[in-house]
């Protein structure tokens, strides 16, 4: 399972980023494996959704969600 | 003596993540001792500030908030150059801010400059946060791990600066221990010696830069390259091996040095973003928030604007009357303060804008905002951050236009500046009204008031070529750069008013100081061109004009000055212009008189009513519309005696001003902001022949 397909709320753990040239980018931003992730909201009509990782919310598109594997499942 | 000079000010570079409040202890140190400059080859503005301790006298370089040193946009890429000193001087020292929040995070760009080697300090910032979220940070195990001085602050609530400026004042900037290991030996050491840097991790940085900064030349470019690719050294591989190992090491460092509690932002701030993001209340928000910052610029900015309006005629009429009259006084009470003052009239709208969107900013707000609209704006080809200039466009295109700097994909940058002047601005509104006055009649038709539908249709007509040329620009621009969205949504805060009132100070500045030339200058050629004519005929009118004043008295000497007025306009060369366009614009229904007011617009839209006014001699400055109204329904074509301002013309002439660029503060705007006269110039000319064909279009349907 990637990031897009997390339930509202519900606490995981990244497992991690795949290869693509925002894999750096994500992890500057404290997106790295080990770290828990909870989706808090998504925008109307696919837009961009927020998760709470590790105490910091960040915006991502569906395509930039889709990057970050999810341990687990 | 330049020497000496260059010795007693210490330059230090800031530099620290975005929302760290890097930008508070900035503002904390210089005060308004601040200068905008340009980086040689960039967008991005330089930001300096100075400031005094004591005797000593220090230069802060701002650097744009970034959270790695890696090549992915201008910001980091100035960073880079800045703190190597590449191309420019390097600075004696730098200043890095963390978060006490995020002190992991945070240090990842904190030891990447550290392995530069340049002199530096940490100052970790939001300590009161930290403390609330019971973290508590160990400075002095810090230090010893580190090997440079670390200091703690709470910059918005001006707490242990004190410390940051002993530490500034007693120079304890130190050369940190290499955090990072560097694999590569051989080649950096090569990269090293023909760069001469000094620590290995520069060579690594210079390597991992090589294909993007646009200043270096092609043979080192190439040299790099080459280096490289014999050595197998694969630019992504490494900046992911770097950032897992520095994370790594961060962390286990930071163990030894802080005791952490939960780490978790409060309950408030969910409770808050679960109204703001509301798939339903966040638009409904959203949409109350501008509707109010739109009420206050149109409010506030009015009662200033007629202010500077006033005393410009006021300093411009006591030049005439006092200087002795000649060339010189018409130019400098015509010329140049009447253009100074064009300029200056914006300084309201745009210093309100910005203080507005300053609040927004420093409150957490407005990456809310690009959240909840991204997903409208991109089959546009603009991205979430797009709203804001184009919704700023509605009262004016220059603020808008300079708010697209936070827009950091360049092609989505570009699309929005180029659209923004299509949204239907403030300055179109007397145009409207003056045409929609004469061409539309004042009733109702199903309760509607056709008069106010009409207007409705002119905005409508704006927002819908904005959005159409937006997805247009999105197949003609080429962009190797990918779109994406990657926005931190900080904590809500609130808006610190110093650093709002510094934004608007500071946005003004860049505005008169930069565009205010290009205006000043267009304006000046504009007052030339309306002023004076070829071969004594504009004398002649002078001299005839002189000679029947005298013979009379009262109202008749009014309507003589006006007629009169209109005449020199005429004779001059923008109204030669004007009967030479006439050709071009007679398909659109004008004839040479309104292709004057087309040429002398171009400085801004509204002057249309003013050279309408002074062509068919309803004398200047008739603050009456009615008069103005009632004189141009009158008006005929002097071959066919038909009407001059028919439906069908006043329609043509409305798409066009709806379409044509017609603002020269927009140019200058854009040029400033895409430091180049490309865009500006492509940007006027697409506008205007697509306001030209529209006008065509909707001449041809009404008439």
């Amino acid at each position: 399972m990637t990031a897009t397909g997390l339930k509202i709320n519900q606490t995981y753990e990244i497992e991690g980023i795949s290869a693509s040239p925002l894999m750096v980018r994500m992890m500057e931003m404290g997106v790295m494996p080990g770290k828990s992730i909870s989706l808090l909201q998504k925008a109307p009509f696919k837009g961009p959704m927020a998760f709470l990782i590790e105490g910091n919310i960040l915006a991502l598109r569906i395509e930039e969600a889709d990057l970050i594997q999810i341990k687990g499942s | 003596m330049e020497v000496s000079e260059k010795k007693a000010v210490k330059s230090i570079a800031i530099i620290g993540n975005p929302n760290v409040g890097k930008s508070s202890i900035f503002n904390q140190l210089t005060g308004l001792n601040q200068k905008i400059g340009n980086y040689p080859g960039m967008t991005v503005d330089k930001m300096m500030g100075y400031f005094q301790i004591g005797n000593k006298s220090f230069e802060l370089i701002d650097l744009p908030g970034t959270y790695s040193l890696y090549p992915k946009s201008e910001d980091e890429i100035i960073a880079q150059k800045v703190l190597n000193g590449i191309g420019m001087e390097k600075p004696d020292a730098a200043l890095v801010v963390l978060d006490a929040c995020n002190l992991e995070r945070s240090l990842l760009l904190g030891t990447q400059v550290l392995d530069l080697g340049i002199p530096m300090a940490f100052v970790v910032n939001m300590k009161d946060l930290a403390e609330k979220r019971g973290l508590s940070i160990q400075t002095f195990a810090l230090y010893k791990e580190l090997g440079v001085p670390v200091v703690l602050t709470d910059a918005r609530n001006n707490q242990g600066l004190e410390a940051v400026r002993d530490l500034l004042s007693n120079d304890d900037f130190a050369v940190g221990k290499p955090f990072y290991e560097l694999g590569f030996a051989e080649l950096l050491e090569e990269v090293r010696l023909k760069f001469s840097f000094e620590t290995p991790y520069q060579a690594f940085q210079q390597l991992v830069f090589a294909g993007y900064d646009p200043m270096l030349d092609q043979e080192r470019k190439q040299w790099l390259e080459d280096k490289a690719r014999s050595h197998g050294f694969d630019s992504q591989v490494q900046q992911a091996r770097e950032t897992n190992q520095r994370f790594e090491k961060i962390k286990s460092t930071l163990s030894r040095t802080q005791s952490s509690g939960s780490g978790k932002p409060k309950k408030f701030h969910a409770t808050l973003d679960k109204v703001l993001m509301h798939p339903v209340w966040g638009y409904v928000t959203f949409l109350g928030i501008m509707l109010l910052i739109f009420q206050a610029i149109f409010a506030w900015a009015e009662a200033p604007m007629d202010l500077i309006d006033g005393v410009f005629a006021a300093l411009s009429g006591w030049v005439s009357d006092t200087l002795p009259p000649g060339v010189l006084t018409d130019l400098l009470s015509e010329g140049i303060i009447t253009g100074i003052g064009g300029v200056v009239i914006f300084i309201p709208q745009i210093a309100l804008l910005f203080g507005f969107l300053a609040v927004l900013e420093d409150t957490g707000y407005f990456s809310r905002v690009v959240f909840l609209m991204d997903r409208l704006m991109r089959p546009f080809g603009l991205h979430g951050k797009s709203i804001v200039p184009l919704i700023s466009g509605m009262a004016c295109a220059i603020p808008g236009i300079m708010a697209t700097r936070n827009i950091s994909n360049t092609k989505e940058r570009l699309i929005t500046i180029l659209v923004t002047p299509w949204m239907s601005c403030s300055a179109r509104l007397p145009v409207y009204i003056i045409l929609i006055g004469l061409t539309v009649p004042d009733e109702a038709w199903m309760g509607i008031n056709l008069q106010a539908f009409a207007l409705l249709v002119m905005y409508l007509i704006g927002a819908a070529f904005t959005l159409l040329g937006a997805f247009a620009l999105k197949f003609v621009l080429k962009s190797q750069e990918k779109s994406f969205l990657m926005t931190e949504l900080p904590i809500y805060r609130m808006p610190r008013w110093q650093t709002v009132l510094l934004t608007m100070f500071n946005k003004s500045k860049i505005f008169v100081l930069e565009a205010g030339k290009v205006i000043l200058a267009i304006s000046i050629v504009l007052w030339v061109l309306a002023s004076y004519g070829p071969s004594g005929e504009m004398e002649a009118i002078e001299a005839e004009e002189k000679a029947m004043l005298e013979n009379v008295v009262g109202e008749q000497k009014f309507e003589l000055t006006n007629e009169f007025a209109s005449r020199k306009l005429e004779a001059s060369y923008i109204g030669i212009l004007g009967k030479a366009i006439e050709p071009a614009i007679r398909p659109l229904g004008y004839d040479w008189k309104i292709g004057i007011a087309l040429l002398t617009s171009f400085a801004a839209r509204e002057v249309f009513v003013a050279t309408v006014a002074t062509i068919y001699s309803v004398g200047e400055n008739v603050e009456d519309e009615l008069t103005i109204r009632e004189k141009l329904d009158k008006q005929v074509h002097a071959d066919t005696g038909e009407k001059v301002f028919t439906r069908a013309t006043g329609f043509s002439l409305m798409v066009f001003y709806a379409l044509a660029m017609q603002c020269m503060s927009t140019v200058a705007v854009v040029y400033r902001e895409t430091k180049s006269w490309k865009w500006p110039v492509l940007q006027t000319i697409g506008m205007t022949i697509v306001a030209y064909l529209g006008a065509l279009i909707t001449y041809q349907i009404w008439s």
